[in-house]
């Protein structure tokens, strides 16, 4: 089997209960405390979520005015970014433009999640499905993501829901695969076992036993999808094959000013630096998560 | 032995079926006519159809399917809708400067990212592990095509000032004209392109070593008087070997992805800016022939991955 | 196997370790030049990219060629004679012109040529509308004979814009007029490297050595095409940051199209001239759908024209620098003979956006949504398209935008159904200065309707103000059809023109005998 040891890495989890239900004064701080890369994703995560939220009410303007007359100012008091080629409010766009990677960044991790953990579970329950689903999978798997998801970009046009669809295909076979290795192992496992055997009907085998001990992992490479996601996002707009133009997106705001980046260098930077932030943010709460729910899962990456 | 590596060799051809079939039906239903797009301005709908014919566009999607799969066989991947030159020597023209970028990237990052790994996990919890791990996660976060302006804007262009301009900006030296010039034009983008793969290999390096560092076999080996660096590059780093190569395996997708966005940005004429161009253009057959080929190559990769395990550990069997 | 045939060159290249890293770009017998976009065929007969154009010009020669006074001049021609009613066309070639595989060049290779031709062209259908015969005499001479008259025929055969009349060897000529032709073989001033041609990247020309060059000064496309380089290369470079650096660096000699923004950069560099390149320019191009509601309707395009500031346009396009653009009420060039402003009073002025509303609620705007189709990946149309959404918008119209690119734009706007069913409203481009200059090479002029150019505008007093043009026996009548035409394409709202721009050039210092032409021309160039 091609599997071999890949899913190895996830195939032999077994895992502790998630956090015990019980509470007391000071547990969250001493939980921050102890996984302080939690502590400093949740809070970025958490900065830049609000900045999404409350965007209109940031000192923003219309992040698609045009004022051509006003085009490639520097930084000032009155565009606290600057403006683009179009004269366009760069402060307003970034701010603006939080919603669309964060949007594309969840909708993709939960999207790609739901869909992979579905597939992964009839494959890893029906056997006569396991075989062909996962050959497509790994099929879908050896073409690079990037490349996928461009043909995919071209094939059914420019919109931030295609965004989503084309990074999320790429993104799918990764958790199917992921979830079939939990769910084989799992089977195994006595008390499943003995839940098939007095006789439980599938559906609750899977809603009781398997959904639950596949979410700790699944948590984890969400996270890390929904990074991936962000920055696949920025470089479909580079090339010209992402959300639509009119959209502000940091991608899109990067594309823009790619040309300029010589003689007016700010209108890459802000974009790319909001972008390289909230990436880190995720990646740091995606390795934090790893070591609190899976201390097993940590040690290996 | 044999009857393994047989077994994985075969089990890449329902692979390959699935990601022919699907390139060929993606291209298929992809919106945008190449007849009209060829006949120009000027042409008359019955001109557009006569093209559309000769191209055998008007055919039934099973038909095309097995008549190119039948070219692709026989090696023929078609021809070019806007070159009119047979995929197969456009591909051709291209190869070099790609597998160049991704020679040199692989060797880059390998040579630095598993002594930075093994030294993080040696030295646990100091400085330079700290800092090797705030550098690999800063790798995953930056996109390729910031690293690569920044890169060029200081070591290019000597934007800062600091006389380091040494390297070209753009382009490609092929290897006949120089190993010197040719590793120049290249070193540049194969450092943008290597940085997240770096960080990739650097974290799996340091994990698999903290955890084989932890096994008897060490102890011993450390209680049995073995030199510090005997331990960490003989003896230890030889039993996490498999995952860090599996890693190298899985992660040359994200090298293809990136080669994309980096030829784009220092213009280097591989087959990533041939990808892009063409699926800007609706060029269907070089689309077809350089994902089929991307992904053939990934394939292979990886089917080498899986057989290298064997070298490296003697108990993997299957 | 790849990687050891791989490994393999680099131990044997290990040699050669210390090859200086410029070498190429500072030989003086080598040109390395970015054009302004890929150049994906060289056959400026069926296809009409400005790119194709420029390098078939090397490969191939024309009949006649057209100098900077945009006067034809004999090229392959030695002269020709003519009737009194323009009816009996007789045209003698030079001996001793040969094609680069060594043949002779004769009237058996130009007939099929120019047949080809006819096919593709506006001016060469006029032509071919009224031919009687078109026939070889000699080895040397051939006739066209007419049953109308036509006066414009050296315009026609020396015409610089695409589908040119270029002369092949009979053997290429006779693909198929649709067909891109898969020869590269021709008798102009350079050969066509084929075996070093890697589309999307590069392209390579050589010089050729017993190019019969004609002993006149060169000028534009006529006169003697005087080589100065063995090689030249094109580099395609898509990115302009990375354009723009590669010149800088000294590793590539003339960038045919910097874009604006970049061209302070150059110009503060030491080593580099940077000029307007065709003082001819462009015409920035609003282009509607006349077949499609809400556009079917004169009142509504003409109220979209009442607001739109081709000062925003402008900026948008050529940026801030104001000797790169101007406003130009007018469908011509803004500088050649028959330009005048007669007529578009409508896009002078301050900007009437409530008259533009009231006109656009009584011609019947019902609120349709507009599918405005967008090519991102070219700067100029991306510009436009960006500028006119704004604009719709403010109009209070409902606009789709629809981002995609130049490929498949033109399939979008070859497409006459509704917008339902895949068709268009508005799309954008531009035209080049020099066939805006008469309506001879000018498509989007015509107003013939179902065969007019894309958005099948239709106008009987149009078409007759060009009738009138073709018929114009001195300068004086043609400015008078120029004004008539203006006047009824305004009223007509033909297309919106955007403004007038003109785009910089930027070579090293080293290169010298870069002119200003409507295309870059390499003969006469030098580098030291």
């Amino acid at each position: 089997m091609s599997l071999s040891l890949k899913s190895g890495f996830t195939a032999a989890v077994t895992l502790p209960d998630v956090l015990p239900p019980r509470r007391e004064r000071g547990r969250a701080m001493l939980f921050l405390y102890r996984h302080p890369t939690i502590a400093m994703g949740g809070l970025l995560l958490g900065l830049i979520l609000c900045i999404a939220i409350f965007a209109p009410f940031l000192f923003t303007v219309d992040p698609t005015a045009l004022a051509p007359a006003k085009r490639t100012r520097p930084p000032s008091q009155l565009y606290w970014f600057g403006t683009d080629m179009l004269g366009r409010d760069i402060y307003s766009r970034v701010l603006y433009g939080s919603r669309i990677s964060l949007i594309v960044g969840f909708s993709v991790a939960a999207v790609s999640s739901v869909v992979g953990v579905a597939i992964g579970v009839c494959a890893g329950f029906i056997r006569l499905l396991d075989a062909v689903v996962m050959r497509v999978m790994d099929g879908l798997m050896s073409i690079p993501s990037i490349l996928l998801a461009i043909a995919f970009m071209a094939l059914i046009g420019a919109s931030v829901q295609n965004v989503v669809i084309a990074i999320s295909i790429a993104e799918i076979p990764r958790v199917a695969r992921l979830v079939r290795g939990v769910v084989l192992s799992l089977r195994e496992q006595p008390y499943v076992e003995a839940a098939i055997a007095s006789g439980t009907s599938i559906p609750k085998i899977i809603w009781r036993h398997i959904l639950p001990n596949t979410m700790a992992p699944i948590i984890v490479q969400a996270t890390f999808i929904c990074a991936s996601a962000m920055l696949a996002e920025a470089t479909l707009s580079f090339i010209g094959a992402g959300t639509p133009p009119t959209i502000p997106s940091w991608g899109n705001i990067m594309a823009e000013g790619r040309a300029l980046w010589q003689v007016k260098p700010f209108i890459v930077f802000f974009p790319a630096a909001f972008l390289s932030v909230t990436v880190l943010a995720v990646n740091l709460l995606g390795d934090g998560l790893r070591d609190a729910l899976d201390p097993r899962l940590a040690k290996r990456i | 032995m044999f009857s393994y590596i047989l077994r994985r060799v075969l089990s890449t051809i329902p692979v390959m079926a699935v990601v022919a079939l699907f390139v060929f039906s993606l291209l298929y239903i992809a919106p945008g006519d190449p007849a009209s797009i060829i006949a120009g301005d000027q042409a008359s709908p019955a001109d557009v159809e006569r093209i559309r014919m000769a191209l055998g566009l008007d055919r039934p999607f099973l038909v095309r399917f097995f008549s190119w799969v039948w070219d692709v066989l026989n090696g023929d991947l078609g021809t070019s809708i806007f070159t009119n030159l047979p995929v197969t020597k456009m591909i051709g023209q291209r190869i070099q400067p790609t597998v160049s970028l991704m020679v040199i990237t692989l060797v880059i990052s390998l040579f630095t990212a598993i002594p930075l790994g093994v030294v993080a996990a040696w030295k646990q919890g100091s400085w330079i592990d700290r800092f090797a791990m705030i550098i690999s996660t800063a790798g995953f976060s930056v996109p390729v095509f910031v690293v690569g302006y920044v890169l060029a804007y200081t070591f290019a262009l000597d934007g800062f000032d600091l006389g380091i301009g040494w390297f070209p900006v753009q382009g490609y030296t092929p290897i006949e004209q120089g190993v010197w010039p040719w590793f120049l034009n290249l070193l540049l983008p194969s450092v943008a392109l290597g940085l997240i793969y770096m960080a990739l290999i650097a974290r799996i390096t340091r994990a698999t070593m903290l955890e084989v560092l932890s096994q008897d076999y060490v102890r011993t080996a450390r209680a049995k008087g073995a030199g510090q660096r005997s331990i960490l590059f003989l003896h230890a780093l030889k039993n996490a070997a498999v995952p860090i190569i599996t890693v190298v395996g899985i992660g040359f997708a994200t090298l293809i992805g990136g080669a994309v966005v980096t030829e784009s940005v220092f213009a280097i004429p591989g087959l990533g800016r041939l990808t892009v161009d063409a699926i800007l253009r609706r060029d269907y057959p070089i689309i077809q022939g350089v994902v089929l080929m991307f992904s053939f190559v990934y394939v292979l990769v990886n089917l080498g991955v899986d057989l290298l395990y064997t070298l490296f550990d003697p108990r993997i069997r299957y | 196997m790849k990687r050891r045939s791989f490994l393999t060159a680099t131990a044997a290249a290990g040699a050669t370790l210390a090859a200086p890293r410029l070498s190429l770009a500072q030989n003086t017998r080598v040109l390395k030049f970015i054009p302004q976009a890929n150049l994906s065929s060289l056959d400026a007969v069926a296809g009409t990219q400005y790119v194709v154009r420029n390098a078939a010009m090397m490969i191939w020669d024309t009949l006649y060629g057209v100098d900077d006074s945009i006067t034809p001049k004999p090229q392959m021609c030695e002269g020709h004679t003519v009737n009194a009613d323009f009816t009996e066309w007789t045209f003698k070639l030079r001996a001793g012109l040969k094609w680069h595989d060594g043949e002779k060049v004769t009237t058996r290779d130009v007939i099929p040529s120019l047949q080809r031709w006819m096919v593709r062209d506006t001016m060469g259908q006029l032509i071919k509308g009224r031919l009687d015969a078109l026939e070889a005499t000699d080895d040397l001479t051939f006739r066209f004979r007419l049953n109308k008259p036509f006066a414009k025929m050296l315009f026609a055969l020396g015409k610089s814009n695409a589908p040119m009349a270029l002369i092949m060897p009979e053997r290429i000529a006779k693909t198929d007029p649709f067909q891109l032709i898969k020869e590269y073989v021709g008798s102009g001033p350079m050969k066509f490297k084929t075996d070093e041609w890697v589309p999307g990247a590069k392209a390579v020309f050589t010089r050729f050595e017993e190019y019969a060059v004609r002993p006149e000064a060169s000028s534009w496309s006529a006169g003697g095409k005087r080589m100065n380089f063995d090689r030249i290369e094109w580099v395609i470079i898509p990115d302009a940051a990375t354009a723009a650096a590669a010149l800088q660096n000294g590793e590539v000699d003339w960038w045919e199209n910097p874009i604006a923004d970049v061209v302070p950069l150059l110009k503060r560099n030491r080593n580099l001239n940077v000029d307007i390149g065709d003082p001819l320019g462009n015409i920035g191009s609003f282009r509607m759908n006349h077949l499609n509601p809400p556009f079917d309707k004169v009142g509504v395009r003409r109220a979209v024209m009442m607001a739109l500031s081709q000062t925003d346009y402008m900026e948008a396009v050529a940026g801030d620098d104001p000797a790169l653009w101007k406003v130009c009420p007018s469908y011509f060039t803004p500088g050649s003979a028959l330009y005048t402003e007669v007529g578009g009073d409508l896009l002078k002025g301050p900007r009437n956006f409530d008259a533009a509303k009231k006109l656009l609620a009584e011609s019947g705007y019902a609120g349709e949504v507009i599918e405005l189709v967008v090519p991102v990946d070219v700067p100029i149309t991306k510009a436009e398209g960006d500028v006119t959404a704004d604009l719709l918008k403010k109009l209070g119209m409902n606009v789709h935008y629809n981002a995609t690119d130049w490929g498949t734009t033109g399939t979008i706007r070859a497409k006459k159904d509704p917008v339902s069913k895949g068709g268009w409203n508005i799309f954008h481009t531009w035209h080049a200065g020099a066939d805006c200059i008469n309506p001879a090479p000018y498509t989007a002029l015509d107003c013939s309707g179902e065969t007019a150019w894309f958005g099948w505008p239709k106008s009987q007093k149009v078409q007759d103000a060009i009738a009138q043009w073709y018929a114009a026996p001195d300068l004086a009548a043609e400015k008078k059809a120029a004004e008539a035409i203006n006047i009824a394409s305004f009223e007509n709202v033909t297309y919106i023109p955007t403004g007038f721009f003109v785009q910089y050039t930027s070579w090293r210092k080293n290169v010298s005998g870069v002119v200003k032409a409507p295309f870059p021309v390499f003969w006469g160039v030098e580098k030291s």
